[in-house]
């Protein structure tokens, strides 16, 4: 898709969610949109260093789970929550330059198992620590709803706050599609001493992007947690959201801007009729089916499902030339 | 701070009788590895389902040790089962595919728990082996005992296994030179099976021990199949006798740990020891290069 096509689909989308977010007062829905939104870009986060890069993550509730941290520590010390957004990005980043340094030495299965393990001893860490509230985590306080104190007794500003981060995620994916980092994750993805032959600075692209993926996501926990008032160890850190997270890549289909969207779409929509949200415990079918989507898609089809529409795509230009 | 080293004969035998079920279930992922180059994500599934399993069994009045033949042969099946339907085309695909897939078992396999048997703990019903054994001033639970023997005899026979019969110099073919074991004639497609059913197997028989002092819930898997990974790192991917090692070793800084420096940090030590591990010696304590 070219930048133009991808900036009119961008404003159809976010228009189409404005006229939701301003005209219908169901909250359920709402709800809905917003955590959808939020899993899109924390989809996209992922996708950043795990399908661009193709450096597999699954920890990444690690950044997630620093950002809604910093939403609570701000709230409860009574610091501005836009403050919050800033600092826990910060933080995200730094973390993820300072576990990236080390672990971007690491291949495959290495790597992956690696960020298990720092985002089960984040969580283990925040579980226990007195500053981070132990296993009971923070109880939000409630402020009188403002833009300034980033509340609002209406979910549908919800929806537009993380509309607009969700805008501000899909343009930067356009941007690194198309800039110098983006080819050279892509040259490293496919064969890293390759890349590093002519010249590519495998660790430093690797970890500047590390850094903007860990505060992408920290923003959409610091968000999240502003909508929910309340962050636990278990909730933000826990390993079934950073397979949430990682769900969403995989589904939607790697190394796409639209991709996570999709992914996350399924998987509120999946999440809704199969019980779990977030940090809940339902019946679980809606692990069920979406095991069984990432099983179909990974043994047919590797794209994911926007790999899909392009093969469909591709299918339908060949007939009609 | 004075150290307390009175009860440390205790939390060592502990220690290492914990660690011997960690073989029992690292085995099964390090073979998996070493024959065919999957890192099997969904490893602590099986062992959740092989757990579940058992818990059947008990409600039919048969104990874990008895249910164990068969829950490990059931475990087998599934496991040949699974490759080929499943591992055989993602091993056609990128590399990725096997850490996709195997992430998708995961999830389909902890939602279908969920699903069938809510997420409420199960143990077994009149479990055996109830007694305390006291030697000196060591204390342990007689079923904690019966779970890491067994678990050692059932590693020893794996190992005796894959070093001394013919299938098993085959497995070792295969994770030695894949092309070369196949131009000496070894159907690989059906070792690959074969290896994929025996790691699972495994984990079916370290499930049934586990139910002798252990509860069945649906996100049993995923703890232990992280103390797997480490334990598999440590002793280096694919090698049985690393397995072993590793697994003590982890069992005993996990007990250790636990006792002096607090209960609900003690997987901090055993996490930071991968990384250490991985990072400065990636071919683990006894692998080659």
């Amino acid at each position: 898709m070219s930048v133009r096509s991808h900036v009119a689909a961008l404003a159809a989308v976010s228009a189409a969610l404005i006229a939701l977010a301003l005209g219908y007062h169901n909250p359920f829905i709402l709800d809905l949109v917003f955590t959808g939104l939020i899993f899109a870009v924390l989809g996209q986060s992922w996708n950043w260093i795990s399908g661009y890069a193709g450096q597999i993550s699954f920890g990444h509730a690690l950044f997630f789970g620093c950002g809604a941290y910093a939403a609570a520590l701000f709230a409860v010390h009574h610091g501005s929550p836009w403050l919050a957004l800033v600092g826990g990005a910060v933080v995200a980043a730094v973390l993820a330059v300072l576990v990236g340094f080390p672990c971007f030495a690491l291949r495959g299965h290495y790597f992956s198992i690696a960020t298990i393990a720092v985002a089960a001893i984040a969580e283990i860490t925040a579980s226990n620590a007195d500053v981070l509230g132990k296993a009971n985590g923070f109880e939000m306080p409630i402020l009188a709803p403002s833009l300034a104190a980033l509340q609002f007794t209406d979910k549908g500003q919800y929806v537009l706050v993380a509309l607009g981060l969700f805008v501000i995620a899909q343009l930067a994916t356009v941007g690194l599609e198309r800039s110098r980092l983006g080819y050279y994750l892509r040259a490293i993805r496919q064969n890293q001493e390759a890349a590093a032959s002519v010249g590519i600075d495998a660790r430093l692209a690797k970890l500047v992007t590390y850094a903007g993926c860990g505060a992408l996501a920290a923003l959409a926990g610091a968000l999240y947690a502003q909508q929910t008032l309340y962050v636990g160890p278990e909730d933000t850190l826990g390993l079934p959201i950073s397979i949430s997270i990682a769900l969403v890549g995989v589904v939607g289909g790697l190394s796409t801007v639209w991709g996570p969207a999709l992914g996350a779409f399924v998987y509120v929509v999946l999440a809704r009729y199969g019980g779990a949200m977030l940090g809940g415990s339902g019946r679980g079918l809606d692990l069920v089916l979406y095991g069984a989507l990432i099983l179909l898609i990974v043994s047919l089809q590797p794209d994911g499902l926007a790999g899909f529409a392009r093969f469909v795509r591709r299918r339908g230009t060949a007939a009609s030339s | 701070m004075a150290v307390d080293f009175g009860p440390l004969p205790q939390l060592i035998v502990s220690g290492i009788l914990t660690g011997l079920l960690f073989a029992l279930i690292s085995v099964g992922l390090t073979l998996i590895f070493g024959v065919m180059d999957v890192v099997n994500f969904a490893h602590g599934e099986f062992l959740m389902l092989a757990m579940y399993a058992t818990f059947g069994a008990g409600l039919i009045g048969l104990n874990p040790i008895l249910a164990l033949p068969v829950v490990a042969l059931l475990m087998f099946l599934v496991g040949a089962i699974v490759y080929r339907v499943l591992i055989r085309r993602l091993l056609a695909g990128p590399p990725s595919a096997v850490v996709f897939g195997t992430f998708g078992l995961l999830v389909f396999l902890q939602g279908a728990a969920q699903f069938l048997f809510t997420s409420d703990y199960r143990s077994v019903p009149n479990p055996p082996f109830q007694g305390t054994l006291h030697l000196g001033s060591i204390n342990l639970g007689e079923a904690q005992i019966v779970a890491g023997l067994g678990a050692l005899v059932l590693t020893a026979f794996v190992f005796a296994f894959v070093e001394y019969t013919e299938p098993g110099r085959a497995l070792r073919a295969l994770s030695e030179d894949r092309v070369a074991a196949q131009l000496m004639g070894i159907d690989v497609q059906r070792m690959n099976a074969f290896a994929f059913g025996l790691g699972i197997a495994c984990a079916g028989a370290a499930g049934a021990l586990l139910m002798l002092t252990y509860q069945a819930y649906p996100r049993v898997g995923t703890e232990f199949a992280l103390t797997a990974f480490v334990v598999v790192a440590l002793g280096g991917f694919g090698s049985v006798q690393g397995a072993l090692v590793g697994a003590v070793l982890v069992g005993l800084v996990e007990v250790l740990g636990g006792f002096y420096i607090s209960p609900a940090l003690k997987m901090i030590p055993v996490y930071v020891l991968y990384l250490l591990v991985v990072l400065v010696r990636p071919q683990g304590l006894l692998g080659r290069r």
